[in-house]
């Protein structure tokens, strides 16, 4: 049996605030309930909530910063925190900080000591790494000078030293341009393609709906779903019609059916040299060629016919509500 | 091997941040400049002394190096402790803590790590210590009647003290708050050294008593006790009581960083 790359059972954490926050009275807050998700090797993983969500608590008692109050927690196998575990990760925090009076080259060089590669091995590595996140003309410019993107980039440079067998990201992509954001996800495909596992924290639900197998999410310190992209994202046989009119009897029988009926603005379509009011109309698959026949029947022009595929954002905002989705 | 090159990794590292550090260059460039101002009639009294007030002066001359000697002295315990409360809280306050942590290192060697990047630095403070005896001992035309491994290890043991104490606390509050702490638990070790007279009320010689015991004895690993500048009233001074007292100094400060790891495993790695 394998051992899956991540395990999350019933997780419970609670933080204590104020001066005096841990004597009797102090105020108690509930950062994670009995908090439950697995990772199986070679999958990327989304872990997606609102700020607050108990996302950043969740991966820091991963790697092992904090303690869980309860529940059961494995990395790889191991206790989060055990050196065997952290051997085969790379982290990148959020909001990453480093150490400002080294440059790129010899901050990685720093790491590559801690992780334990050869010297010899990390003077190959590291030139490369640095190419890789696009820092070759900065290598030698002290981290201090370096932009909020730079250091994110530097940040997953440094977690893809040793060749790690999970990497857990925490918002890699903040504080990144369009082209920066592009070449972390061609980063995060690549490894993919490797077949490591990814465990990523993101706001960007566009870009994880690209790159990722399963999601996770959490709000309030609660997973309020969790499960692959696919049976996220089913919506079953559902279609969407698009027609030019919809007479109102069809109308009420359409919404005895079930169907969605909203009235749009249909872009450029064969026939049509502009975009025209139309109504689209979301109904069972079931049900598609007898309302499309009644449609022309009708004298409605059908502009176009597709099956509906669901979006992670939708699903998010119907999930956690609005607010955070970016 | 793996222990040593972490340690080693962290403790250099640790003692580059010091040599960057702002507070500390400033600190440096204000002590030099004490010093020089302390030498200039130090150099003055040597040049006006003359055979009829030679012993008056030498004397005298002698007061202001010890008060220089005790300053040096003084100043690197309260550097130890600050070094070592801010080694630990810059990492936390900065989140540097948190990529470091990610690699395979337990917490105890990082706290290790950063204990010795504080003695890395307080050996090079220890050395510009000596030379600096040295040279005001010659600048005051005498010769310092001290072996020279006295001069070097009983301050390390006494800054080791210091720094595993101030280490301990900044694991579990603020820096500054350590520091303090670790500063009024040095002057309460020496109001606690058993006068020649009895203490009368028995609660307050059973609570001297307990902290006499409790807290850093200091006062026995203090260089002074050998750095005589005067021949007639140098003390010899066997291996055995060497041994015992620098035995006595290197336990208390181990007992007291494994307390700072063992509340530093325990304890929750955030940006502060």
């Amino acid at each position: 049996m394998t051992v899956p790359a991540l395990e999350f059972l019933d997780v419970t954490k609670t933080y204590h605030r104020g001066t005096y926050r841990r004597w009797p009275g102090g105020q108690q807050v509930a950062a994670l309930s009995e908090v439950s998700f697995g990772v199986a090797e070679g999958e990327v993983c989304a872990f997606l909530g609102p700020n607050g969500a108990g996302k950043t608590t969740s991966i820091s008692i991963l790697m092992g910063f904090l303690y869980a109050d309860w529940g059961r927690i494995r990395v790889l196998g191991f206790e989060p925190g055990d050196v065997r575990a952290k051997k085969r990760i790379g982290f990148v925090p959020e909001n990453f900080a480093f150490y400002k009076h080294l440059n790129a080259e010899k901050l990685l060089r720093f790491h590559a000591k801690l992780a334990g590669i050869a010297e010899e091995n990390a003077a190959k590595l590291i030139p490369d790494l640095i190419a890789k996140v696009g820092l070759s003309s900065y290598g030698k410019l002290k981290i201090g000078r370096y932009s909020r993107g730079m250091v994110q980039r530097l940040g997953i440079a440094q977690s893809l030293l040793g060749d790690p067998e999970l990497l857990i990201l925490d918002e890699p992509t903040s504080g990144l341009d369009p082209s920066g954001r592009k070449e972390v996800r061609d980063v995060i495909l690549s490894l993919k393609a490797a077949g490591k596992t990814i465990f990523l924290s993101s706001h960007l639900l566009s870009e994880v709906e690209q790159v990722c197998d399963r999601a996770v999410i959490i709000d309030r310190g609660r997973v309020v779903r969790a499960g692959t992209m696919k049976t996220l994202l089913d919506t079953g046989d559902q279609v969407e019609i698009v027609a030019t009119t919809l007479p109102e009897e069809l109308e009420a029988v359409l919404r005895e059916w079930g169907a969605t009926v909203k009235r749009v603005i249909a872009p450029n379509v064969s026939g049509h040299s502009v975009s025209v009011p139309s109504v689209s109309i979301v109904v069972s698959g079931a049900r598609k060629r007898e309302i499309v026949e009644r449609l022309w029947l009708a004298g409605s022009d059908v502009l176009r016919m597709n099956p509906v595929k669901g979006s992670l954002e939708d699903l998010y905002m119907n999930l956690v509500g609005k607010g955070d989705a970016a | 091997m793996r222990l040593r090159t972490i340690l080693r990794t962290i403790a250099s590292n640790t003692f580059g941040i010091f040599l960057r550090d702002k507070l500390l260059i400033v600190f440096g460039a204000l002590f030099v400049c004490v010093i020089l101002m302390m030498m200039t009639p130090l150099l003055t009294l040597r040049a006006r002394t003359t055979v009829s007030n030679m012993e008056g002066m030498q004397t005298y001359v002698l007061g202001v190096v010890s008060a220089i000697m005790y300053m040096v002295s003084g100043a690197g315990s309260l550097l130890a402790a600050w070094a070592a409360a801010d080694a630990v809280a810059t990492e936390m306050k900065s989140g540097t803590i948190l990529a470091v942590m990610a690699r395979p290192v337990k917490r105890w060697e990082f706290l290790l790590g950063k204990y010795l990047g504080v003695l890395l630095l307080m050996g090079c403070y220890v050395v510009m210590m000596f030379g600096l005896s040295y040279l005001l001992a010659w600048m005051g035309g005498q010769r310092v009647l001290a072996a020279s491994w006295i001069l070097l290890t009983y301050p390390m043991v006494r800054y080791a003290i210091y720094a595993a104490i101030a280490m301990a606390v900044a694991t579990l509050a603020h820096p500054v708050l350590s520091w303090v702490v670790t500063l009024l638990l040095g002057l309460g070790a020496m109001l606690v050294v058993p006068g020649e007279e009895p203490i009368t009320k028995a609660a307050l010689r059973w609570l001297s008593t307990g902290l006499y015991y409790l807290l850093p004895s200091t006062q026995f690993l203090s260089e002074d006790r050998f750095l005589n500048i005067k021949q007639a009233t140098l003390r010899q001074t066997g291996w055995a009581e060497h041994l015992l007292t620098l035995t006595y100094g290197v336990d208390y400060a181990l007992v007291v960083l494994l307390l700072a790891m063992w509340s530093f495993h325990y304890r929750s790695l955030k940006r502060d």
